[in-house]
């Protein structure tokens, strides 16, 4: 009868979710998909990521255009890239600190990749303006071809 | 008003270097004056126009991957005070990209045997791996994955509670006779985060020294020994020497020397090249992984499971070309004869698009339920990076560059070798493991799982020589007070550079010339053709134009010195490749398709002679570039066909590898 009710549970659950969208429990991007006990995760913390103090709003603009083009994976690395492009040169004090805090403080590069595509809902420490912005730069609704990541050179103005 | 604002930035950018403004204007002539030792080491900068500072430590590794992690883990907790130089946060190397999980005969699904592993990889090697160590690495890995989990990652489980194993291609039982076997381990789908994260937060209670954003720029190198690396703090400008006994690579591979791979921009060979430049040997740099499908142009890889799922390859005319090529397994042959096939349809004239380079994959002939329960990954990406609508229309790939099997060559323990005069010779202090070393366990393709399973064996093997060949605290012998001098004068004229050729024009043509010229389809008109290219490209590197003149935070210097790095990377690998007049494992020639062995193993092997070591290509190539002339000479070395102990387990000699 547990057995009924965790089927019945699921069904109810994937019945909630929007049609295209895939079942609750953790979805693989690549292969099957079991069950994560994230043990690791919860038995072995980190040392806790922390703002960086004194910076001038400068530095941080380049500290995350590097951290931006340099990633664990080539999705975020062209995701990421292609974002600051765009939005890194007129981010407002508080829009840097929540991209630094987005990009620098989760773990695993992958959970990025699933917030900003919606394959998985963002934490709520995450929730905000920059992560709303990544969304929806991330659907790429005007279907632009996003073959690389975009070279350096649009930042070198002088020699234009 | 972004233009505006944007020329604001750069001045503002320009102005603000962490010199004295006396300085930043002065020649390029300078020298060190060095002050400070330990980690409280003292700054000197009132000659030098950088500062630089020392450090003394029992063992550095240069890299924080999961081969990075694991020596660095290894050391520590072995009591070695040790230094980890990185230029990415741990968790955030490549390694964590791997989803798919670790190779090991724990025997949980069915009876399994690590000698049949070991004969799945010498196969899968087309016989050019090291047996010894392949024996290593096949009897090491249970013993690996089980201290894997005892240190705390938390590996999928099957019902009774044992480590779940699934299946993977090239894997068998019983030497090939026994059908699919089930011997690869995860950790759901993260099974390279959790490597990371785990190995990363044990070392830290061992008092592992984490140098993150750290760009290392060479080797230390004095009388033929390895005496530490040179570094910049990416945060701050200053340069670090790191002094030791013991160096240990772990850079990576070397993806981003082709215009298509599935790898991010960090893999840019830096080991290799700090190798190369050292005057040391790199090996089988010809060897380079295609994968079947990757998106054109982004090189982010569709699974093998969308042609499993009903996806068809088709080129221009709309035709399905792999059921000429491969009439019974059609697109679902094996990863080369695919990637080969895709090549020759381009080349023959049937590519899509607008430059006819590329062929499509189709899936909008699937229902739009099935793609989106079964392949839900495919979808996004497919939007992400080719704007494409999967249910509407094909996407776009090309057989991507995946991985690289050559690097620096090393014995089974992971120290770095050279040959001379007809035997291998150790390198002193130097080390190296994971996808930047060449044991070499991949030999001519490597197997998939079997990656993950080269990091953990050879960083800890890295970790143990170290510790069985010195001790804690060991004093270190004298250094030149300038060494390192060299790398930071390079920086220097990076930084500077005032030439007509922007950094990202070089490393295009770069990236184009690779991808055209060595990429799946190799003869030898083409390799001849590009190898001259590529020398004149490697010229061109004197004429490098960068914009950046700050210290701090200088992304564009970063990727300039990480094109230095793939050049020389590329440079050994067309050069190899053009030598090379043999097709092996993932190097295939369409003029020379056969394998070249000492003997023939197609047919009977009485009454054969024995080929003399320069008339067969079952040989590893060891390559060396002249920096300044960016001339490559080629040199071989045997392959090791015996294993660690002949009664423990038969090296298995060569036969024809067919599946």
């Amino acid at each position: 009868s547990i057995n009924v009710l965790i089927v019945v549970n699921r069904v109810y659950q994937v019945v909630l979710r929007p049609t295209l969208a895939c079942p609750v429990s953790t979805r693989g991007y690549k292969g099957e998909a079991s069950d994560d006990s994230r043990g690791d995760l919860i038995e072995i913390p980190l040392p806790p990521w922390t703002e960086k103090d004194g910076e001038t709003m400068d530095m941080k603009r380049r500290r995350l255009l590097f951290q931006s083009r340099k990633r664990g994976m080539l999705e975020n690395c062209i995701l990421l890239s292609l974002f600051a492009k765009k939005y890194l040169n007129t981010m407002s004090e508080t829009q840097l600190r929540q991209y630094d805090r987005l990009i620098n403080e989760p773990s695993n590069d992958w959970d990025i990749y699933y917030w900003a595509t919606e394959a998985q809902p963002v934490p709520n420490v995450y929730a905000g303006e920059i992560m709303d912005l990544l969304k929806e730069f991330t659907k790429n609704k005007d279907q632009e071809q996003r073959l690389d990541a975009p070279n350096l050179e649009y930042l070198d103005k002088g020699s234009q | 008003m972004m233009a505006g604002v944007s020329r604001i930035l750069i001045r503002r950018l320009s102005s603000s270097q962490s010199l004295p403004p006396s300085v930043r204007c002065c020649s390029r002539n300078f020298h060190f004056n060095i002050n400070g030792k330990r980690d409280d080491a003292k700054v000197s900068n009132d000659i030098s126009q950088y500062p630089v500072v020392d450090h003394h430590f029992d063992a550095v590794v240069v890299g924080a991957g999961g081969a990075g992690l694991r020596a660095a883990f290894g050391l520590s907790e072995a009591g070695f005070n040790t230094a980890c130089v990185t230029k990415l946060f741990p968790t955030r190397s490549h390694t964590v990209a791997a989803q798919g999980g670790i190779n090991a005969a724990l025997g949980n699904m069915e009876a399994d045997d690590w000698r049949w592993h070991f004969y799945d990889t010498v196969k899968g090697s087309d016989w050019l791996g090291d047996q010894d160590a392949i024996h290593y690495m096949t009897e090491q890995a249970p013993a690996s994955v089980v201290e894997l989990e005892n240190f705390g990652m938390p590996f999928s489980r099957t019902e009774d509670g044992k480590i779940y194993q699934r299946a993977f291609g090239g894997q068998s039982l019983k030497f090939g006779k026994g059908g699919q076997a089930h011997r690869c381990c995860c950790v759901a789908d993260r099974t390279g985060h959790s490597l990371l994260h785990t190995l990363y937060g044990r070392s830290l209670r061992f008092d592992t020294s984490y140098f993150v954003e750290y760009f290392a720029l060479d080797l230390l190198m004095e009388d033929g020994e390895c005496k530490g690396v040179i570094a910049f703090c990416m945060e701050d400008g200053s340069i670090h020497r790191f002094r030791s006994k013991n160096t240990v690579i772990a850079t990576g591979g070397y993806g981003r020397t082709y215009f298509s791979c599935t790898s991010a921009h960090t893999s840019t060979g830096d080991g290799n090249a700090m190798v190369t430049r050292a005057g040391l040997p790199c090996q089988d740099l010809e060897f380079v992984q295609f994968h079947p499908t990757g998106i054109y142009g982004a090189g982010c890889l569709i699974t093998e499971g969308c042609r499993g799922e009903g996806g068809i390859l088709i080129n221009s005319e709309g035709e399905r070309f792999m059921e000429r090529y491969a009439p019974n397994a059609k697109d679902l042959a094996s990863r080369d004869v695919v990637s080969r096939s895709m090549t020759i349809e381009i080349r023959e004239g049937r590519g899509c698009g607008p430059e006819k380079d590329h062929v499509y994959l189709q899936l909008h002939h699937l229902p739009p339920q099935q793609l989106a329960v079964r392949l839900p990954g495919i979808s996004e990406t497919a939007m992400i990076f080719a704007g494409v609508e999967v249910t509407k229309e094909p996407i776009p790939v090309l057989p991507t560059v995946h991985y690289n099997m050559g690097g620096v060559p090393t014995n089974y323990k992971g120290q770095v070798i050279t040959h001379v005069g007809g035997e291998d010779k150790v390198v002193p202090g130097l080390y190296a493991c994971g996808e930047a070393a060449c044991a070499s366990v991949h030999g001519a393709n490597r197997l998939g799982a079997n990656s993950l399973l080269d990091l953990v064996v050879f960083g800890r093997a890295c970790a143990l020589t170290i510790a069985e060949t010195g001790t804690p605290g060991e004093k270190l012998s004298p250094l030149k007070p300038n060494a390192g001098e060299e790398s930071v004068a390079n920086l220097d004229k990076i930084r500077f550079a005032e030439g007509t050729i922007r950094t990202s024009e070089i490393r295009l043509n770069m990236q184009k010339t690779m991808q055209n010229h060595a990429a799946v389809f190799r003869t030898g008109d083409l390799l001849k053709e590009g190898c001259d290219k590529m020398d004149a490209i490697y010229q061109s590197m004197e004429d490098i134009k960068t914009f950046d003149r700050g210290i701090v935070w200088n992304t564009d210097l970063v990727e300039s010195l990480e094109l230095q790095n793939l050049m020389l990377n590329a440079v050994q690998t067309i050069h190899s490749a053009e030598a090379r007049k043999e097709s092996r494992g993932a190097h295939a020639r369409e003029d020379y398709q056969d394998r070249m062995d000492e003997l023939d193993y197609a047919k009977p092997l009485a009454g054969q002679e024995k080929k003399s070591f320069d008339q067969h290509w079952r040989k590893h190539t060891l390559s060396t570039v002249d920096i300044k002339t960016g001339k490559v000479t080629l040199g071989y070395r045997p392959v090791i066909d015996r294993s660690l102990d002949q009664e423990e387990c038969s090296a298995i000699p060569p036969a024809i590898r067919s599946y």
